[in-house]
């Protein structure tokens, strides 16, 4: 993204001027204080919001250009997980991965097997159910993990996906978010968690006050002294 | 859309439609489409009788006596002349002293016999078109020279009109009233269910859905509430009206009220589309500002 500006309405200036650009492939981590602007940044990536001033390219498509339809399908391509889960109580784990499926009218066989494949991956096949509510919260931020991935995104788009788990449970969720990338997702993960930064050792971007601060190649959660 | 997607779409739907909230809002739209419906089928009625006794009006142009021939003629020319003139029939002194005594009946011609020359003048019957116009073609029949007097069609008639026109503007207002109002519920109610679900759409969004298979569980939803709103009231009207038709052809048989099933039937047909239209824009109002506001 080149010279980004959001402002919020009520003249809250979310991010001011951010240039940043990730590979194909990257891990990032996004940190930075309350209100530094690491959300909205993150929702610029997914479409979720448009920025004021400049332009978001992903993938090399200029994702503000798109149409009301394009964003739709453009969004199947990008997996976004929260702090919050996002689940729907009343839907199984499996019904909650194959929902995201189901939305977008996939083919009944490939969502079965995207969808065992996808619990699989995050080690949740023999829960599959179960319903949330009956899960630990590491249990169901790999279900909102596993329904991320379950139509194969190029990005994977995590906004404090640990913020709610203690910290082995937390250790857990990154080694998975790792092997994602490992297979050759980008991963954008905005976080507030030192520990987990400073352990994987991968790119860092601080912001404060809606601009990048620091971009380091193999960093630190602070600067390193 | 596949057709898989639309039934599991169109069962969500039902589902929805089945809480309480749903079916009240069939309820008002029921009674909207009721009050729309007693309107209409007056005003229809007022009108077709309106019809009846318009197609009789006349004006009659009673000519002063020294009228000359050649004056007579021009008068005649002119009148037919006039727009919305479409006969003009001349009734001399003689006939119609002939058609008075026609009227009053053999036992009564003595009346005529004694009467030294005929008082009655000669006339011309003009027929006009339509009964709103006749007071306008009378004013300018008037200032035309060797015209006495003019005499035309009952006063109910030309009330009739100004009160058909009333009826209409009204039914009018009720159609637009009713058109908005059971909207603005129908959105209200869609309005609930959009929140009841409001999780599973931000999900839809972040996802990739597209706006139509967010939008048509609750198009169809909004459309269900239409349909069966003005169906019920359809079918009540239409067992109604003809109790009721009934009931004034037996006590009131000059009334004739339109009783043709086959009107009847397509006007039902007719309101239940309006229902559809109430349901979908009702529905689509709330649903595309939702979408909207979420970006
Ligand atoms: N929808 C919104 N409307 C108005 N202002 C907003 C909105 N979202 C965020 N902001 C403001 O924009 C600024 C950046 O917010 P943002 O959520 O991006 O920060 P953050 O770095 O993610 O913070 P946190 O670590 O608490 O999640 C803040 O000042 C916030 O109050
Ligand atoms: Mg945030």
């Amino acid at each position: 993204m080149y010279g980004v500006t959001k402002v919020y309405p009520g003249d809250v200036v979310a991010l001011a001027g951010v240039d940043l650009s990730v590979e194909k492939g990257d891990f990032v981590f996004i940190v930075g204080q309350s209100g530094a602007g690491k959300s909205t940044l993150l929702s610029l990536i997914y479409r979720g919001a448009t920025p004021t001033k400049g332009q978001v390219l992903v993938g090399g498509r200029n994702v503000i250009r798109l149409k009301r339809r394009e964003v739709a399908v453009f969004r199947r391509k990008i997996g976004v997980v929260y702090q919050d889960f996002k689940l729907l109580p009343e839907r199984s784990v499996y019904e909650n991965v194959a929902f995201a499926l189901e939305v977008i009218e996939a083919p009944q066989k490939e969502i079965a097997r995207k969808v065992s494949a996808a619990l699989d991956m995050v080690g949740l096949s023999h829960k599959a159910n179960s319903l949330p509510g009956q899960l630990a919260g590491g249990e169901q931020q790999r279900v909102a993990i596993a329904r991320a991935i379950v139509n194969d995104p190029l990005i994977v788009v995590a906004d404090e996906p640990t913020g709610n788990l203690d910290p082995d449970t937390s250790a857990g969720i990154m080694a998975l978010l790792s092997d994602i990338n490992c297979r050759g997702t980008t991963v954008i993960m905005a976080t507030h968690n030192q520990l987990i930064v400073d352990r994987m050792r991968k790119r860092v971007v601080e912001m404060e006050n809606g601009r990048v601060v620091r971009d380091e190649r193999q960093g630190m959660y602070c600067h390193e002294v | 859309m596949k057709f898989r997607t639309i039934r599991t779409l169109t069962s969500q739907a039902i589902k929805s439609l089945k809480r309480t909230t749903s079916l009240t809002t069939v309820l008002v739209i029921v009674a909207c489409v009721l009050a729309l419906s007693v309107f209409t089928l007056i005003a229809v009625n007022l009108t077709v009788m309106g019809q009846r006794m318009q197609a009789g009006v006349e004006l009659r142009v009673y000519l002063k006596d020294d009228t000359t021939e050649a004056l007579k003629n021009a008068l005649e020319k002119s009148i037919r002349s006039i727009s919305g003139v479409t006969k003009v029939v001349y009734v001399s002194k003689a006939e119609a002293l002939e058609r008075l005594g026609a009227q009053l009946g053999d036992e009564n011609a003595f009346f005529f016999d004694d009467m030294p020359n005929n008082p009655l003048p000669a006339s011309f019957d003009v027929s006009v078109r339509r009964a709103d116009a006749a007071s306008d073609i009378a004013d300018r029949i008037r200032k035309m020279q060797g015209v006495d007097e003019i005499r035309y069609g009952p006063e109910l008639v030309r009330n009739l009109v100004g009160a058909l026109r009333v009826m209409w503007v009204i039914t009018g207002a009720v159609a637009v009233l009713v058109l908005v109002g059971a909207s603005m519920i129908v959105s209200n109610t869609i309005k609930l269910s959009v929140f009841a679900r409001r999780r599973e759409i931000e999900i839809m969004r972040l996802v990739g859905a597209s706006d139509v298979f967010i939008l048509f569980p609750f198009v169809v939803e909004g459309l269900l509430m239409g349909i069966l709103g003005a169906g019920i009231a359809s079918a009540i009207v239409f067992v109604a009206y003809w109790a009721v038709s009934d009931w004034v052809r037996a006590a009131a048989p000059f009334l004739q009220i339109v009783v043709d099933s086959e009107w009847l039937l397509r006007a039902a047909l007719g309101v239940v589309a309006f229902g559809a239209v109430v349901g979908i824009v009702g529905s689509a109002m709330s649903v595309r500002k939702h979408l909207r506001v979420q970006g």
